[in-house]
């Protein structure tokens, strides 16, 4: 296997016929945090859809090799199993499906690809109230309805325990930062950085500083019409915070 | 436990009078028939009655209420799942009487296959019965190009001072909600099960057998998917 963990090579997509993504290239390797940031419209939620399979973006053109493996030919829930995790932006509401169900769901499932037997009913709550203080999240959540109801702050972070409970390879950050208090935002923050390993890496998604103040990338990417348009270090956050993405 | 209704609300001859409280559910099984049900409500009570069709089944079902005495409140809950070549047909009429009652009725379920689903709901509210709060809801879930639901509602209100609703939906599953639960893991078909169980739910709420009936609906939704 390569040292290389994802490798983008001139990705073009998009969605019902129109161009978003115009030759992505892009490599990150394992243990590295990389931020990519950019303006509305830019083609940022494109990128996290197409590199979690969203059935609605078609790719029509270029190539993603996720350990070795060519990611695009692969089910969203077959590049879960894979260790890869999406946090939405919007995360999505479930009535009637409770977190410990869902998350038993899930997790099971992705045992099951591995040929692994489903977890003991104890042993899974037990790891889930463990994921679950990790994030501060009251132990009560493990019965209420994916999401109905949540504030803005508690669905990020159950984005985060879902991140922490299903233990990704790559974790792709969605705008994570939007719509959250300083407090939320350390939480957050917080839990990204205590999963940060060697062999972990994420994407981080966003177009404030805001969360990279807290959770610090190694390269930092500016994406603008469809195009990465500038890479580098952390250096590149401070000229978008005093210039703007106009610069680039 | 349900499923022993019919000896108590959909196979009497007589109408089902409710005074205080009453709370039912009342499962229908392939093979199962049910005679037309009459209800009559009197003053203060509390009528709860919600029919699952169960997969397999045909059905037609005739439900009547009568909300006959002051304050009294009910609510007719139907629920199906259908999956192959079902059909189930829906008659209801509540009729408030006298003022100040209310009633809901919730129809919800699932059909593919070539299941042909049908719900005639009719709400009658007399010139007496001021303060009547009377609501209809239709909620239809289609897997299938060939699965139809046909929907009608009446209203007949003959008083001024009401509060009166009905709506109807017919979708397909959620793409989002999938796509939410795919990108956790959650194969493909587990989704849409997880889905569908979700879009039942709000029929579930507030029933003592909550748990028990979910698991049931479960597997019949595993039956047919």
């Amino acid at each position: 296997m390569s040292d290389i963990l994802l490798n983008i090579k001139d990705l073009h997509a998009g969605i019902e016929g129109r161009e978003i993504l115009c030759g992505i290239n892009l490599e990150i390797r394992p243990g590295e945090v990389h931020a990519v940031m950019g303006p509305n419209g830019a083609g940022k939620s494109t990128l996290s859809a197409v590199l979690t399979g969203k059935p609605q973006y078609t790719v029509t053109a270029g190539s993603i090799e996720f350990m070795g493996r060519d990611l695009l030919a692969l089910s969203p829930e077959e590049r879960a199993w894979a260790g890869i995790f999406l946090s939405f932006q919007y995360p999505v509401e479930i009535p009637g499906v409770s977190i410990t169900n869902f998350m038993k769901t899930a997790l099971n499932a992705k045992r099951a690809a591995q040929g692994l037997e489903p977890l003991k009913a104890a042993d899974f709550l037990k790891l889930m109230r463990e994921k679950m203080a990790f994030v501060r999240m009251k132990p009560e959540f493990a019965k209420r309805e994916v999401n109905v109801g949540f504030s803005g702050g508690e669905k990020k972070r159950n984005e985060i325990f879902q991140m922490a409970l299903l233990d990704p390879v790559l974790s792709i950050l969605d705008e994570t930062d939007s719509g959250l208090d300083v407090d939320a935002l350390k939480i957050v923050a917080d839990g990204v950085n205590a999963l940060r390993s060697p062999d972990k890496s994420a994407i981080i998604i966003t177009h404030y500083q805001k969360l990279l103040d807290y959770v610090v990338p190694d390269v930092v990417h500016v994406l603008k019409a469809g195009r990465i348009v500038c890479t580098g270090g952390r250096e590149i956050i401070e000229k978008i915070e005093n210039q703007g993405f106009d610069q680039f | 436990m349900p499923g022993h209704y019919l000896d108590t609300a959909l196979n009497r001859a007589e109408a089902l009078v409710v005074k205080q409280q009453l709370q039912q559910v009342c499962i229908l099984r392939p093979g199962d028939t049910a005679a037309p049900l009459r209800i009559v409500a009197e003053a203060d009570s509390r009528t709860d009655l919600t029919v699952i069709v169960m997969p397999g089944t045909d059905a037609d079902l005739t439900i009547e209420a009568d909300l006959a005495g002051e304050n009294a409140s009910l609510r007719i809950a139907g629920l199906y799942v259908c999956g192959a070549s079902e059909r189930v047909t829906v008659h209801t009429r509540v009729c408030h009487r006298v003022p100040g009652c209310r009633s809901d009725q919730i129809f919800t379920g699932i059909a593919g296959g070539e299941a042909r689903v049908a719900f005639h709901g009719t709400i009658v509210v007399a010139p007496d019965a001021q303060q009547t709060e009377a609501y209809q809801q239709s909620r239809n879930l289609l897997l299938s190009r060939q699965a139809r639901v046909e929907t009608e509602p009446q209203l007949e209100i003959y008083a001024d001072d009401v509060k009166c609703s009905h709506g109807a939906t017919a979708g397909s599953l959620n793409a989002d909600e999938q796509f939410y639960m795919r990108s956790r893991g959650i194969p493909e078909a587990e989704a849409k099960v997880l889905q569908m169980l979700s879009f039942l739910s709000p029929v579930l709420e507030g029933l003592e057998d909550r748990d028990v009936l979910a698991a049931e609906l479960e597997q019949a939704i595993r039956s047919i998917v």
